[in-house]
């Protein structure tokens, strides 16, 4: 069967918005430079998620229940922002990001720890009791993340895949609003994921902006709508709570999830790489 | 993994052979000892086999198919919603929709990309898609004209909003929607297949709200040719009633809008309304119901399918011999859904259900039922009127209506390069 190229196939609507060939044009060495950027994005992110964690573990810590509240959705951001690097290290995304349904007992279980769990104490029972060992497992969780990923070298299959693992988190895992389910602060975590993976589309946008304006027109344009509504529920510095969103605006926010996953599904083979 | 096959079924196999260090002809010797071609022959995992799996039914007709089709054994309902708003947008949907209903029901090889890009097809049929007797078929939800201005006016006269019987447990998550996709073929592989067809091609026009899928029972053809109804989890022949699909001026009354009469817009002509409904069977109460009760309630033979006033399938019950229900109960189910009085005939359908299985409810029972699918012109006459019948039937025990929902089917598309919804689309540009 011949292969068809993305131009041979105009033809089939279904290819219209498909992917066209891998890219003969760029080279393994065009990568070497975006990933070298993201490096330092992600450090900075770490670092962000460094201090917010501080300030949020030390509140906890005081039994400061309101303090911690509000600095809960904003210290996930940065952590959100570089998911697909944080999960390279599965034991820490476990005891980071865990939710109660991924423990036997859920909410009761002993291995039911990180920012979940005291996402619970804080906004289910109003209360930090208890919470003082799971803080400073958090803080030294997310300090021994930044060490390891300072002296990782950053595979460019997964920083370029992480653009489209971004999205097929937010499509199989949280768009339902089932991940901040205690505080209701999901549309704080969309917001960091799409700047995530938007982040890596930005930058490896100079090697396919020539060879392939259509699709990165079309990825950019979801990007704009996914910005456009989500701002609509911005408040103060941070946004509204989860059942502010209505039924079309997520069907919207859910739609070009999914149409972001498929599109950036095929950035890797763009970029020529496996 | 396939298995070295016998000539007659078809290839060898290039890495088994290789693991086995076999050549082509001492692999087929070994595995087909006296020319042998049948299942019998084959190894455990090898896939089972069906020539009618080669079988399809034409998309292009006036009608859209999988109404008046013969059902097969395998169908489901996907409900989705659409970010389609304008009516450019609509077109773009109806024009995508089209042109995959006529490939996946044609069948034929998928394009290959570049292995660094994701496939564009599943693979689960493989490279080749058999067609497998697949029909899909497009309806609308009041939503779908209801949420769209200048669709609003056009909208079927008899199209709603499924609202709530006395027996129903509507789930929401279960309910409605702006259009429904039937997907009948030969197997439920073949219509997982085109589901997830539709979902890869059209991640920013469709969301899915919900699917139900469902089987019909296989029967051993018998000697005498004759066929008989299916039956349904309740294990009564369900569709001993239904109008003969074949017979086209009956199909023409019962199943087929008219444009232009009964208050339809003109657009409407050869569409159809579909009504669909999750309904739930009670099995393990209905298995624990003595046999005599389980055919007053239903009004037929369970073995035979005959009305309670006769000894075969095809016999017309005699209600006017029975007129005090002494045979078949007052309100037994298909005496109220058919009381063959003068003017019941206003309420005949076009019924293609299938039988479901889903899993284990939280008490402990089987979740099973029947997906109910009807095809009417004109849902108020047949439908809605049926079901108001049966509200209080003593059926009414044993199941449970928990989802579904009203859509209008649309007209056939009649060759390529023209799409589903055309008529609809020009009505709203006139």
């Amino acid at each position: 069967m011949p292969k068809l190229t993305l131009r041979g196939a105009a033809a089939l609507a279904l290819l219209a918005a498909a992917p066209g060939p891998a890219s003969a044009n760029v080279s393994p060495l065009d990568i070497v430079q975006p990933v070298a950027d993201y490096k330092i994005y992600v450090s900075e992110k770490l670092d962000q998620l460094v201090t917010d964690t501080k300030a949020f573990t030390d509140a906890v810590k005081a039994g400061d229940v309101e303090t911690a509240k509000r600095l809960f959705p904003s210290t996930r951001m940065s952590y959100e922002a570089v998911e697909p690097i944080a999960e390279l290290f599965s034991d820490l995304d476990a005891s980071i990001d865990s939710r109660a349904d991924d423990h036997e007992k859920a909410e009761e279980d002993p291995g039911f720890i990180g920012f979940h769990r005291i996402e619970y104490g804080l906004f289910s029972k109003n209360s930090a009791e208890g919470l003082g060992p799971v803080a400073d497992k958090l803080m030294a969780d997310v300090t021994d993340l930044q060490s390891r990923i300072e002296n990782l070298v950053l595979p460019p299959e997964k920083v370029v895949g992480g653009a489209a693992a971004l999205m097929e988190e937010v499509a199989a895992t949280k768009i339902s609003g089932e991940e901040n389910r205690y505080s209701r602060t999901d549309l704080w975590d969309f917001q960091a994921n799409f700047d995530g993976s938007r982040k890596i589309f930005d930058l490896v946008r100079p090697l396919i902006q020539t060879d392939d304006a259509a699709f990165v027109a079309k990825v950019d344009a979801s990007f704009d709508t996914v910005d456009e509504t989500l701002a609509k529920y911005r408040e103060g510095d941070g946004f509204k709570l989860y059942e502010a969103l209505t039924d079309d605006d997520r069907r919207v926010l859910a739609a070009n999830v999914n149409t972001l996953a498929e599109d950036l599904s095929t950035l890797r083979g763009k970029l020529g790489l496996d | 993994m396939s298995a070295p096959r016998c000539p007659a079924h078809g290839l060898v196999t290039d890495r088994r052979r290789l693991l086995l260090g076999l050549g082509l002809g001492a692999a087929a010797a070994a595995a087909c000892p006296a020319g042998a071609a049948s299942l019998a022959g084959n190894e455990a995992a090898d896939a089972p086999e069906s020539a009618d799996a080669n079988a399809a039914v034409s998309f292009y007709g006036r009608r859209q198919a999988g109404i008046v089709t013969p059902r097969p054994a395998a169908g489901m309902i996907a409900s989705f919603d659409t970010l389609a708003r304008t009516p450019e947008e609509v077109e773009r949907l109806f024009r995508l929709l089209t042109e995959r209903f006529a490939f996946l029901a044609a069948g034929g090889p998928v394009p290959e990309l570049d292995p660094k890009l994701p496939p564009l097809d599943s693979g689960i049929l493989g490279p080749v898609v058999p067609p497998d007797r697949l029909t899909m078929t497009l309806s609308l939800g009041a939503s779908f004209f209801e949420d769209r201005p200048w669709a609003a006016q056009l909208k079927p006269a008899r199209l709603s909003r499924m609202t709530k019987f006395a027996n129903d447990a509507l789930d929401a998550d279960l309910c409605h929607g702006d259009l429904s996709v039937q997907i009948c073929a030969n197997t439920p592989d073949a219509t997982i297949h085109a589901l997830r067809d539709l979902i890869k091609q059209a991640p920013d026009l469709l969301l899915i709200r919900w699917k139900q899928e469902g089987t019909v029972p296989i029967l051993p053809p018998r000697p005498d040719g004759r066929t008989e109804s299916a039956r349904n989890f309740l294990g009564f022949r369900d569709g001993s009633a239904n109008p003969d699909s074949r017979d086209e001026p009956l199909m023409e009354r019962v199943v087929w809008t008219r444009g232009g009469e009964n208050g339809e817009p003109a657009w409407t002509t050869g569409g159809s309304y579909q009504a669909v409904r999750i309904i739930r069977n009670f099995v393990e109460r209905w298995d624990r119901t003595p046999l005599g009760e389980q055919e007053r309630i239903m009004g037929r033979l369970k073995a035979s399918g005959a009305p309670m006033t006769g000894t075969d399938e095809a016999d017309l019950p005699d209600y006017a011999g029975d007129p005090d229900g002494a045979l078949t109960p007052l309100d037994a189910h298909i005496r109220l859904a058919n009381p063959r009085t003068p003017g019941s005939e206003a309420s005949l359908m076009l019924r293609r259900p299938f039988n479901y299985s889903n899993g284990v409810t939280k008490n402990g029972q089987l979740d099973q039922g029947l997906l109910f699918i009807a095809y009417q012109a004109d849902l108020e006459a047949a439908f809605v009127a049926v079901q108001k019948r049966l509200d209080g039937e003593p059926l009414e025990e044993y199941v449970k209506p928990v989802g579904g929902g009203y859509f209008f089917t649309l007209p056939g598309v009649e060759a390529p390069g023209d799409y589903l919804g055309r008529p609809l689309l020009e009505a709203a540009s006139a």
